[in-house]
Order: structure tokens, then C-alpha cells, then sequence
């Protein structure tokens, strides 16, 4: 079995119900996200529209965490989740430095790594992961992609051509496809960053031991 | 370079609350900057026993204490850097051995376990044993000069650490660091020629250092886009752009300058000013290299 995680992003409207549900599931942190949704508008007024995009930990084939983290605490499950052993980890943020999504952050209460970890411990008693069941439009379709039959794996079927991963380049082999992504969807650097225009401005951040 | 496509796209970031941060601080370039310095003093005391072996006597026993001494400099701040530095144990108790930050601690500690027994021969007066052991340290330090090129290159977000690069640059960055300290901590007790030995070192890792650097400023753009954004931290009046160029200067340009100067005039004061500079730019160097690769959005 090989879990992974697809979004439709035809779909999503961005209600970030599934970032509030990872939120409360996973009680996590203030100023700290397992899963987000990144808003982009795109196009020039009057032709302009704003896109929606879910990230969240790809859980990789290939996870460069897992190869980076010196004590074996961001490991594999069998069911292809690269899961975290926050009781391991000693906090050398080399995860962050190596994951090319992201995804990954230094919890400020427990002062060691965090990720989605697709709620594993729900997993464990054959629940859907909490932002799958928040989703009103179900955009995220979560499944076995080792199952031909599975959801996700007719839905790969069908959208084929439109099927992508982030940074495909980075060899990494993400379980978490998108469907119906633009460049701006996916690429960091196909949007700019401007300062002072944004919806939230001022972010609170909480302070991290050891944080430089 | 994906700006290219802004103007019909027109795309703009208006929600994003991840914002990216710098991880891997000033505490990460101290780490870099001890550690080359430790491991470059012990490549040169070596190259000094096989260059001329009498003029060591009085410098085994020092060098390998400075050595230890940044040695645990390194450690120092490598163990401040953990968010949960209590737990360094885990390291060896639970060694993945794919990890570079693994491998490295093993080998950090095994090399400060022969720097101590190097202290020990030194203050024995036994140089024969004294040499041996120095033998394998001197095999130990390149590793262990290494694996923080093979950390960043594990960092597989970070495109612009490239193994081939960092590891020269890690390479050179010992023997700049290590030549320079050396000629502030033999001094007088070496000949002139040796000095201008040291010199050339000094020199010579300063140039090929900021031939890599150039290098990449100029061409690492080219083939990467990722590559191409970072660069941009130091280019024109990028954030970074100030501090890159202070460091290209006191590190290399003007040790390299002076040391022509030196070599000119006699000046041992000259060498040691290059000396000085070389060690002090270092780690502005090491730390711009470090810091603006953090800087890009990830996601």
C-alpha cells in the first residue's frame, strides 16, 4: 500500500476548511501550518481571477528529510507515509533545510520538527485524514495509489495529461498530485511577493528556542 | 527566468502565510568558519613536517591545542544550533547513516579524540608517536572539512549548494583559514621562506576560492532558475549584496593583494595583516553562501 493525497484544484475555492480541520485534528501550533492554502491572483482587472492551492507535505517516494535527519525521526511507514518521532528528533531543522516544498517547520512548543504526517494516527483506525473530511467540494481525494481501484488511482486515470507534482525536477517523487494546476499554482517563483499586499499583513510569529 | 512570463500572468501572492526564514543562522556559520580553522591549522602542520621537519619542534604541542580549540568551538555552536540540544545523544544512539549530519558527528568526534591524544604526545615530548597519529588526523580532517559540503548538499531545496562546489570550497576554505592562522601562531619561529610558503597557500586558496565564487555569480544563474533567484540576494542592491562583497574583499582580494606585497617587500607584518583579514572575511563569506538560499519561498 502506497498512501498519497490528490487535489482537484478545479475544485477548490478556498476556504481553507481543510487547514482549520488539520489545525484542530493535529492541535497545531500558532503561527505554524501542516497544511495551507496559498491564494494567488492572477491577470490584470477587469480580467483577473484568484487561484486556490492546498500544500502540504508530499510525502515523496524519495524524501530528502528522511535521508537528511541524523536520528531516523522523520521515517517511512509501510504505507508509504513519512511519518515524524517528535519524542527523536533533536531539533537540527536539517529537514527544513532539505525539503523543497516547505512543508516542514519547527514546532515552537515542542521545539522539534512537525509536518503532515496525512493524519497517520487516523489512518492507523481506518479514517480519512481530518482535511479530506472537512473538504466541502472534495477536492482532496486521498487514497491507495498501489490499488488500481482506488479514487485516486481512477481519478489520475482519467485526468491523465492534466496530472502534476511540485518541482518534479527535484527527483523527489511526491504521493501528492494536483490536478488542473498552472505554473503559478505550483512554482514559488512564478509569483511575485509584494510587500504590504496581502490579506494578512502583520503574522504573528512565536518565538523558537534555539532559533537564530 | 520565470519573470518573463509576469506580464501576462500577472501573478501575485496575496495569501501565503508560510513565510520563508532563515533556519540555519550565524550559529551554523560559526560551526563552518571553527571548523575550517581546526582542520586547516592540522593540514598545515602536517604539510610543515613534510616540508621542513625541524622547524615544527615547539609548534606540535600548540597548533594541536589551538586546533582543539576551535574544534570544540565547532561543537559549540553545532550543539547551540539544536532546538532540543539535550537530545544530541540521539545521534549516536539512533545514526542514520544516509544522514551527513550523522556521519560528520561521528567523525567531528572521533577527530577531536586524536586531537586530544595529539595534546597528550605533545606535551609527552614523544614526537615520533606524536607524528603517526598526526598522519591520521591529517587523513581524518579532510572528511571531516567535507561532510558540511555533504549537509548542503543534502539540503535538496537549497538548488545553489552544489557538491562539487562546496567541497573545493570547503577544502579551500580549510586551507585559507588554516595557513592564515598558522602564520599569526608560528610566526617568528618559521624562516622567512617558510613564511612565504604559507604565503602562497594563503594566496592561492584566496584565489581559487574567489574564482568559484565569481564563478557562480556570474554563470550559476544559467542553469537554474532557483539558482538564478538567489543570486539575485547579491546582485545590484540585493539585501545580501553589501556583505557578499565586503567578504570577497577581506577574504580574498586584498589577502591576495597583500601577500604579493609582502612577498615584495620582506614584510612579515604585511603577511600577518593578510592573515588577519583572510579569517575575519571567512566567515562573511561563509555566512552570505549560507543564508540566501534560506531567503527564496520554498512553496
Amino acid at each position: 500500500m502506497q498512501l498519497g493525497f490528490l487535489v482537484d484544484l478545479h475544485l477548490c475555492m478556498g476556504c481553507k476548511g481543510c487547514e482549520i480541520a488539520c489545525k484542530v485534528e493535529n492541535e497545531v501550533p500558532l503561527s505554524t501550518w501542516r497544511l495551507r492554502v496559498k491564494y494567488v491572483d492572477v491577470g490584470t482587472f477587469p480580467e483577473t481571477k484568484r487561484t486556490f492551492t492546498p500544500l502540504r507535505c508530499n510525502h515523496c517516494e524519495n524524501a530528502p528529510c528522511e535521508r537528511i535527519c541524523p536520528v531516523s525521526a522523520l521515517h517511512y511507514l509501510d504505507n508509504g507515509i513519512v511519518n515524524v518521532d517528535k519524542e527523536r528528533c533533536i531539533g537540527c531543522a536539517g529537514c527544513v533545510m532539505a525539503c523543497p516544498y516547505g512543508a516542514i517547520y519547527i514546532d515552537p512548543e515542542t521545539q522539534t520538527a512537525d509536518k503532515c504526517t496525512y493524519c497517520a494516527h487516523r489512518i492507523a483506525s481506518s479514517m480519512m485524514p481530518a482535511c479530506v473530511v472537512a473538504c466541502p467540494v472534495e477536492a482532496n481525494i486521498f487514497g491507495d495509489l498501489d490499488d488500481p481501484a482506488s479514487n485516486i488511482s481512477r481519478y489520475i486515470q482519467e485526468a491523465r495529461g492534466d496530472v502534476q507534482v511540485r518541482k518534479p525536477e527535484k527527483g523527489t517523487n511526491p504521493h501528492h498530485f494536483y490536478v488542473g494546476g498552472g505554473n503559478f499554482h505550483l512554482n514559488p517563483l512564478a509569483s511575485r511577493r509584494e510587500e504590504g499586499y496581502n490579506l494578512f499583513n502583520k503574522i504573528t510569529k512565536l518565538p523558537l528556542g534555539g532559533h537564530h | 527566468m520565470i519573470h518573463e512570463t509576469l506580464a501576462a500572468t500577472n501573478a501575485v501572492v496575496t495569501l501565503d502565510v508560510a513565510i520563508p526564514d532563515v533556519f540555519w543562522g550565524w550559529y551554523v556559520t560559526m560551526n563552518m568558519w571553527a571548523k575550517s580553522i581546526g582542520t586547516g591549522l592540522i593540514f598545515m602542520l602536517f604539510l610543515l613536517l613534510r616540508k621542513n621537519h625541524s622547524e615544527a619542534n615547539g609548534l606540535r604541542t600548540s597548533t594541536a591545542i589551538v586546533a582543539f580549540v576551535f574544534i570544540n568551538v565547532f561543537l559549540l555552536f553545532t550543539l547551540a544550533d539544536l532546538h532540543q540540544p539535550f537530545r544530541m545523544w540521539h545521534i549516536f544512539a539512533y545514526t542514520h547513516l544516509t544522514s551527513a549530519i550523522a556521519v560528520g558527528s561521528w567523525m567531528a568526534s572521533l577527530f577531536l579524540g586524536l586531537l586530544t591524544l595529539l595534546i597528550f604526545l605533545g606535551f609527552k615530548k614523544n614526537d615520533a608517536a606524536y607524528d603517526r597519529v598526526l598522519f591520521w588526523t591529517t587523513i581524518l580532517a579532510i572528511p571531516v572539512t567535507l561532510y558540511t559540503a555533504g549537509i548542503m548538499a543534502e539540503a535538496t531545496a537549497r538548488e545553489l549548494w552544489q557538491m562539487p562546489t562546496e567541497s573545493v570550497q570547503m577544502i579551500l576554505a580549510a586551507t585559507l583559514s588554516g595557513s592564515a592562522m598558522f602564520i599569526l601562531l608560528a610566526g617568528s619561529k618559521l624562516s622567512e621562506e617558510t613564511q612565504k610558503f604559507f604565503g602562497a597557500i594563503l594566496g592561492l586558496s584566496a584565489l581559487l576560492a574567489f574564482i568559484i565564487y565569481m564563478s557562480e555569480y556570474v554563470f550559476g544563474a544559467m542553469k537554474a532558475e532557483e539558482v538564478a533567484a538567489i543570486l539575485q540576494y547579491v546582485k545590484g542592491d540585493g539585501e545580501y549584496a553589501t556583505m557578499f562583497w565586503i567578504g570577497q574583499w577581506v577574504a580574498y582580494i586584498l589577502p591576495m593583494l597583500l601577500i604579493a606585497l609582502s612577498r615584495a617587500s620582506n614584510s612579515a607584518s604585511i603577511l600577518k595583516l593578510a592573515a588577519i583579514l583572510a579569517i575575519v572575511g571567512l566567515w562573511v563569506v561563509k555566512h552570505v553562501w549560507l543564508v540566501i538560499p534560506q531567503l527564496l519561498p520554498m512553496s
